[in-house]
């Protein structure tokens, strides 16, 4: 009964921000509606018997990608609004491909014979660091090779290119390269 | 190779050789006489092989010869042979049509002199091809090979008849020749479609059952009706006279228009099957007969009258057939060939010394024109069935063979008939040859010795050649007697009376309006109304039948071509846009496109 | 609760993201609506791992966490150069060399 509730409280929440999400005319809100969203699922994960990854949810994302998306936005501001744009367009056929979407999973949920009750698990974290660092070794050390890359990728991408002292090859030369100023589509 | 098969090669493809030759070297063609000269002994090759192959053939009469090789192919047999029939029909017909053809190329030498060399070259050549065609129909085994040789002078015909093709009239005159005949042609080849696919081949000896003997020989019928210019497709007759008179003699009296009636001689074992179409037969005919022999009272046009008269002609013999009497049809069709081409060349004669064709300028022309006078006199009583004429006795026996048959009506009209032959015959004579003469006979003359020698040559048997009758019949495997009692000189009155009618209205050489009888059906002749019914036949139905055929074509058949090329421009188009280089629509395609592969995986 | 529940609820979150995905013009809203996607795949994630009875879910669900932060911060990354290159603005339409 308890979780019932729960979970009905957990999905309202979640659908809500959700929406508010996508929604949202102000991008600043989207972020923080966001954010809801990503606290939302944490507490789901802990309905889920998965309290180790609820804090990693906390940590990672609603700490990590909210603020990182906070200075994407303010980092890309035109102008001097406060209240930043976040235009949608193409609502139309955006709505028809969800719905279609949503229709296809829930008849595949509901076509598939599923089990009613969860079976009872006892919260073992310790045993959960013992999978990670044992049969999934190999993907764990593979991670943080790729977190490393996109660490490097990240600042390559995103530096700021000095005029004097330019590395780059000729081509690939950006901000000095005169097409791209006026921004126009050939 | 035996020496029947060689004389009637040589007869066929000399000719032949020489128009091919004509054809293909325009600067001998261009020569003019030269060529005319060598197409007339090419002429003269191919009728003494038909002499002798005569001959021949008299002393065999009753051999029946058969080459042919066969020619299309067909499930191991062939579906048709190619090759040259040997009997004593068709070797009596191939010297008929030799020999006129022959009279009317050495005519034409000094007719024709004042042509220009190469159009000279061009209607020897004309001439070679025609006998060749001709002769292709009557030497043929089977129908096939028939119907080309019909095809064949059907082309000649239109070639000569627009001979001058600069005159419009004369133009309009060979296609009207051309797309009667060719209508009339769909019977020849629905009989031929008819034929095959009941008997599984073209022979007329077959016996395929009287309900599709009916058929067959009705459609071939169709055919007669237009080759040799019977009611109601005889229209293109008179405007054919429209060609060279030498080409009106040969063609449209003596050989071609009788292609027709040689074709139910050939194929009567078929006709002997089908008594509805002989039924048919003597109706058509005896009412062309009279129908014809009236309008040729009132024409004022010495050529149209003697159109009409062989239009006449043709119908007795269409109606001889169909009462029956082959002999009659056949021998009819002999005697009119060279009395019918002996006047049509008395006509040149006149027609060219006083350059006109309208009687009206003629007149009082015995005195300077003997020799033309006097076998024009011969052809006119021969043709009109005097007693001891070549005519007397092939009229005689039709009349004869027609009353056996018990039908009254058709006799009378054959025998009123007779009687205008000979009224409107010595109306002509009279007008022409006496009276008083006109400003143009003033200077009129006979024509050199090319223009004599034929007329004196065809004057001949058109006298003497009904002695014969008995003779040759035997060779066509036919009993005929010519019996010599009171009973046989009997229908010779009603000649007789209607030269002494034509004597009396027209004994002074003068042009007197037609009797009051056929002045209203003169006006009917001359308004053309039965052209204007074909006319409207087909403004009604061919131009619309046409125009729904080229709508059909235009609308459907391209308008589905170029919709496929217009689909294919503006879905290219349409499919275009989705190179919109814009991300999201990307995004959008992809995402769609993973929904897509999904459901479809989830549903089948 | 079935786990059925899960999922449709997990769906119903996934469908969002994705009507955001499309419809969404600037840079930064496209991120937030995939961010959502991907939250709703662990969800997932989590959900079979629970009814399966032992971790592999959870195992699963960090390294997903680990590779989405990854992506998100080479796609900002990638927001701030497209800003300093098109000064004007940053809506993806604007990116139009594909243009047929």
């Amino acid at each position: 009964m308890i979780d019932r509730i729960a979970f009905g409280i957990v999905a309202a929440a979640l659908l809500l921000s959700a929406l508010r999400v996508v929604t949202s005319k102000n991008l600043v809100h989207s972020v923080l509606w966001l954010g809801v969203t990503l606290a939302s699922t944490a507490v789901a994960y802990l309905l889920l018997s998965a309290p180790f990854i609820a804090s990693i949810q906390i940590m990672l994302y609603t700490g990590g990608i909210i603020t990182l998306m906070l200075f994407g936005v303010m980092l890309t501001r035109r102008g001097e609004d406060l209240a930043i744009p976040n235009d949608t367009s193409e609502g139309g056929r955006a709505l028809v491909l969800s719905l279609a979407t949503f229709g296809l999973f829930t008849g595949a949920v509901v076509m598939t014979p599923l089990p009613l009750d969860a079976p009872s698990i006892t919260v073992d974290t310790a045993e959960l660091g013992r999978q990670i660092l044992g049969p999934n070794l190999m993907a764990f050390e593979v991670l943080s090779v790729l977190l490393l890359a996109v660490m490097v990728g990240a600042i390559v991408i995103a530096r700021r290119r000095d005029a004097s002292v330019d590395h780059t090859a000729p081509g690939l030369r950006l901000d000095t390269d005169p097409s791209s100023e006026d921004g126009s589509a050939s | 190779m035996s020496l029947p098969i060689e004389l009637a090669l040589v007869a066929l493809f000399v000719p032949a050789a020489m128009a091919v030759l004509l054809a293909l070297v325009p600067p001998l063609r261009r020569t003019g006489r030269p060529a005319a000269w060598l197409s007339v002994l090419a002429a003269t090759v191919s009728l003494g092989a038909a002499v002798w192959l005569f001959a021949d053939q008299l002393a065999h009469p009753t051999r029946d010869l058969l080459e042919s090789v066969a020619w299309l192919p067909h499930a191991g047999a062939s579906m048709a042979d190619v090759g040259l029939r040997i009997d004593g029909i068709s070797v009596g017909m191939t010297l008929v049509v030799t020999l006129v053809a022959f009279c009317v190329q050495v005519f034409s030498l000094d007719y024709m002199r004042s042509e220009p060399d190469a159009d000279l070259g061009r209607y020897f050549a004309y001439h070679s091809f025609f006998i060749f065609s001709m002769l292709m129909l009557v030497l043929a085994p089977n129908l096939l090979q028939l119907f080309f040789g019909w095809e064949l002078v059907g082309l000649t015909s239109y070639l000569l008849i627009g001979f001058y093709f600069k005159k419009p009239s004369a133009a309009k005159a060979a296609v009207k020749a051309f797309w009667v005949t060719k209508l009339a042609d769909t019977g020849l080849l629905l009989a031929l479609l008819v034929l095959y696919s009941h008997t599984g081949g073209f022979e007329w000896t077959s016996h395929p059952g009287a309900d599709v003997a009916t058929l067959v020989t009705l459609l071939l019928f169709v055919a007669v009706v237009g080759k040799s210019a019977q009611f109601p497709l005889h229209v293109w007759l008179p405007d054919a006279m429209e060609g060279p008179t030498p080409v009106s003699a040969l063609l449209h009296a003596a050989t071609m228009v009788a292609a027709g009636v040689y074709l139910i001689v050939r194929t009567d074992p078929l006709f002997a099957q089908a008594a509805l179409t002989r039924e048919v037969m003597v109706y058509i005919g005896s009412f062309t007969a009279i129908f014809a022999a009236v309008i040729a009272c009132v024409q004022t046009d010495i050529k149209k009258v003697l159109a009409y008269s062989t239009c006449s002609q043709l119908g007795y013999m269409v109606a001889a057939l169909g009462a029956g009497s082959v002999m009659g049809g056949y021998f009819h069709l002999t005697t009119h060939a060279f009395f019918k081409a002996l006047l049509f060349l008395g006509a040149g004669s006149v027609i060219h010394a006083v350059h006109s064709n309208e009687m009206s300028d003629m007149g009082g022309l015995w005195g300077r024109m003997k020799l033309t006078g006097t076998v024009f006199l011969v052809g006119s009583i021969s043709l009109a069935g005097m007693p001891f004429t070549a005519g007397f006795f092939s009229k005689d026996l039709i009349l004869e063979s027609m009353l056996e048959s018990g039908r009254l009506l058709p006799w009378l009209a054959l025998l009123g008939a007779a009687f205008l032959t000979a009224f409107y015959m010595g109306r002509v004579f009279f007008l022409v040859f006496l009276g008083k003469r006109s400003e143009k006979a003033e200077h009129a003359h006979e024509g050199g010795w090319e223009m004599r020698l034929p007329l004196v040559l065809l004057a001949i048997p058109a006298l003497l050649g009904g002695y014969f009758g008995a003779h040759f019949a035997g060779m066509w495997h036919l009993d005929y007697e010519p019996e010599w009692n009171l009973q046989a000189f009997a229908p010779s009155l009603v000649p007789i009376l209607g030269f002494v009618a034509a004597w009396s209205m027209y004994g002074r050489g003068e042009a007197r309006p037609a009797p009051a009888m056929l002045a209203p059906i003169a006006r009917l002749a001359r308004s053309g109304a039965l052209d204007h019914f074909y006319e409207g036949v087909y403004r009604v139905l061919g131009l619309k039948l046409a125009a729904a055929v080229g709508f059909f074509d235009r609308y459907i058949v391209d308008g589905l071509i170029n919709l496929a090329g217009y689909l294919t421009l503006t879905g290219g188009q349409r499919v275009r846009r989705l190179q919109s280089g814009n991300v999201r629509d990307y995004v959008f395609v992809v995402a769609f496109a993973i929904f897509a592969l999904s459901a479809f995986g989830m549903l089948r | 609760m079935p786990l059925a529940a899960w999922l449709i609820l997990a769906a119903g979150l996934f469908s969002i993201g994705l009507y955001g995905v499309a419809s969404r013009r600037g840079a930064i809203g496209i991120l937030l609506s995939v961010e959502l996607m991907a939250n709703a795949v662990n969800l997932i994630f989590i959900a079979f791992g629970r009814y399966r009875g032992d971790h592999l879910g959870q195992v699963f669900t960090l390294f997903a966490v680990a590779l989405t932060v990854a992506e998100v911060a080479i796609g900002l990354a990638l927001v701030i150069l497209l800003h300093r290159v098109r000064r004007s603005d940053e809506r993806v339409d604007a990116v139009r060399e594909l243009h047929g």
